[in-house]
């Protein structure tokens, strides 16, 4: 799965990237792939799955997904 | 005792050539505590209501914000105020950058320009040495070549200046004023005013201290050195010094509220070429700052390939890349930074000029104009070139050009028609590149600021929708308790609005830029008062701080009364009441029954009357200036 972590989301990944590749043997939800990258769900408020925006607590990825994930975006 | 002003105006008469200073002392301090709350003061004492905002008459006013100059992250803006020639009514801009800090440390508070010189001429400011000097010899050229004269003739290459181009000696009604040709007093037209005065620039060099006028130097420098190492551990102030603003495209064009073909739609599907990465890799040669400031968010370009590209004019903020690139069709990112360039060698505001330019191509399509109106400039959305074009018109006022230098409003009364459902305004005002549909405080902000569509005249609704984020729990001081939906238009949210407005406002006269304070940024609620203490030695709370920023919100509104604002100008653009075409929010709108009753809620918390939208004079003797109940 390709992820990118939008806004102040890629301050959590340990690399600051934004674009990171995610291998996934199975579908999995996403809330538990941000768990495991630790990134803040609270954070995020957008979530798109190969461009559709999805809630993120029903949003499940599999590899070979495009999702993007972005914090509320206040302004500026 | 200190507490953090030097009570010192500087007054000048452009017609008369007289210079002055004016003092003033802690208790009118406390009442208008720089930034936007003395600028609008100021205003409403200088300017006699009716005055030709092009005139010798209207008044600029340059205002420094109360921190202004410490040695504080964000701490860096300043006001510029004038009856607008965009709107005609209140005219306001802030600014960060080095010239305001120069300033205060010049020893001056602010600056009042009155009248209009006979030639161009320019002011330099030595500390308490001030000459109006001949500037025939720099009208018509180019910031930066101005800056560089000027430097050169007051053999001080470490002076600040602040200037219009040639778009403000053109007197195009959104032209803006610039500050070491990158940091800008972009909105209202203040650039206009400027020019109309025969006003080329004003340099600034002081020699003075900030610790000097502190009421607690060591405080401050302690809570300075705090702040700064916040600002580099903060996710929200650590993505701005690495993205910067342009970092939000592609998170608006997921939302769906990415302004595209002039507010028509919601997502881009060019926004592959505009977003961050591309932007990073193609243009971005350096990462600034303003004064003192650890966040860094600045961003310099330089391109040669598609388009020529000059460092010297910094780089495209968020609101530009938006205006000239989605809201005109373009996805050619090069060009939105040529585009970007242009505004600053002509100081022309990007968001109005963008704006602008969308409106008219709406006009082109819809064959409202034509070729035989554009000397044949082909004016279609995404045509790159064009855009670029008609900028260029715009700040030389050439063909086309010369009519959307006026602003949509009055280019829509011109063109007739439709073409007044094509004019994204409020009061005059262009819209910023914020989409209300998807965050309908926002549209409350545009529809109710004074100085016309405005999107940083409060915290924008994402802030306050999730109760675990930071940016919520930021708000929190602000006596925001419950998570409300970014769509959510309930009295609740007006309530909220209203909060994060006089917030916002606060934020202005205070001096921090848009990025400094929770909840958009690093800096809580807490450290803003224990900074404003320090500086001033006064006990003030948060609620003092809101009631700073309502107090300079209603002389504003006494401004725009006086010169026959009513409610019925606080309306938004129709087109937002109709359905976005495309993206995350396809088919959502603004209902005018549900905004309207939200206007009048929140005209009864601000203790405005609801049909004329007039501050009360029970309000305004709460507010401590009850006597601007005698003006309206």
């Amino acid at each position: 799965m390709q992820l990118y972590l939008g806004g102040h989301l890629n301050w959590y990944e340990p690399c600051k990237r934004g674009w990171i590749t995610v291998p996934l043997a199975e579908t999995t939800p996403l809330a538990a792939v941000l768990a495991r990258l630790g990134v803040p769900a609270s954070e995020v408020a957008i979530v798109t799955i190969n461009r559709r925006v999805v809630a993120l607590q029903d949003a499940r990825v599999s590899d070979g997904d495009t999702v993007e994930l972005y914090p509320p975006i206040g302004g500026g | 005792m200190n507490y953090g002003s030097h009570g010192k105006l500087l007054r000048i008469n452009l017609t008369h050539g007289t210079i002055e200073s004016e003092t003033f002392d802690e208790s009118f301090y406390r009442l208008y505590p720089g930034g936007k709350a003395l600028a609008a003061y100021l205003l409403l004492r200088e300017v006699k209501p009716g005055c030709n905002p092009l005139g010798p008459a209207n008044a600029l006013i340059l205002a420094n914000g109360l921190l202004t100059g410490a040695p504080i992250s964000t701490a860096t803006r300043f006001t510029a105020a004038a009856r607008s020639p965009l709107t005609g009514g209140y005219g306001e801009s802030e600014a960060g950058g080095f010239w305001g800090p120069e300033l205060r440390l010049a020893g001056w508070e602010g600056i009042i320009v009155t009248g209009r010189a006979e030639h161009p001429v320019y002011i330099a400011i030595r500390d308490d040495r001030v000459a109006i000097r001949d500037a025939r010899h720099l009208w018509g050229r180019e910031p930066e070549e101005a800056q560089a004269t000027i430097r050169e003739e007051l053999v001080d290459r470490l002076t600040r200046v602040l200037q219009i181009g040639r778009g403000g000696e053109n007197l195009v009604r959104y032209a803006a004023l610039t500050n070491e040709l990158r940091h800008f007093n972009g909105r209202a037209g203040m650039g206009a005013v400027m020019g109309a005065k025969n006003l080329k620039a004003i340099a600034v060099r002081g020699s003075g201290r900030y610790a000097a006028i502190a009421h607690d130097p060591q405080a401050i420098a302690e809570i300075g050195r705090r702040l700064a190492k916040q600002a580099k551990e903060h996710p929200q102030s650590w993505d701005l010094q690495e993205k910067g603003t342009p970092g939000l495209v592609s998170g608006l064009n997921a939302a769906g509220i990415l302004p595209t073909r002039n507010f028509h739609q919601g997502a881009f599907d060019g926004v592959d070429q505009v977003r961050w990465e591309v932007y990073e890799k193609e243009l971005l040669t350096a990462r600034r700052s303003c004064y003192a400031c650890a966040v860094r968010c600045k961003r310099e370009v330089e391109v040669h390939d598609r388009y020529d590209v000059s460092s010297s004019y910094g780089g495209p903020e968020y609101e530009a890349i938006g205006g000239f690139g989605p809201n005109c069709g373009v996805d050619d990112l090069q060009a939105v930074a040529k585009a970007n360039e242009l505004c600053g060698r002509y100081t022309l505001d990007a968001i109005s000029t963008g704006s602008a330019i969308a409106f008219a191509m709406e006009c082109f399509e819809h064959g409202l104009i034509g070729p035989q109106d554009t000397d044949g400039l082909d004016l279609r959305f995404g045509n790159a070139a064009a855009m670029v074009k008609a900028v260029e018109w715009i700040g030389e006022r050439r063909g086309i050009g010369d009519l959307l230098a006026e602003g949509v409003k009055r280019a829509a009364e011109v063109i007739g028609g439709d073409a007044r459902y094509f004019a994204m305004h409020v009061k005059g005002q262009e819209l910023p590149m914020h989409d209300p549909r998807g965050k309908v405080g926002v549209g409350l902000a545009y529809a109710i600021s004074e100085v016309g569509a405005e999107h940083l005249s409060a915290y924008h609704d994402p802030a306050i929708a999730n109760p675990n984020s930071i940016t919520f729990k930021g708000a929190m001081p602000l006596g925001i308790t419950e998570p409300l939906p970014a769509r959510d238009l309930s009295p609740q949210k007006v309530a909220y609005y209203y909060k994060l407005e006089n917030w916002s406002s606060a934020g202005k006269a205070i001096g921090f830029c848009y990025f400094g304070p929770a909840p958009r940024s690093f800096i809580s609620a807490a450290d803003t008062v224990a900074a404003v203490r320090a500086a001033t030695g006064w006990d003030w709370t948060v609620e003092d701080l809101l009631r700073v920023g309502e107090r300079a919100t209603n002389l504003a509104r006494v401004f725009i009364v006086r010169e026959g604002f009513s409610r019925t100008d606080d309306v938004l653009p129709e087109r937002l009441f109709q359905p976005l075409e495309n993206g995350a929010l396809q088919g959502v709108a603004l209902s005018h029954a549900d905004f309207e009753a939200a206007m009048t809620e929140l005209y009864r918390l601000k203790g405005w009357d609801s049909v004329t939208a007039t501050p009360t004079r029970e309000r305004l003797e709460a507010l401590d200036i009850g006597w601007a109940a005698d003006l309206i």
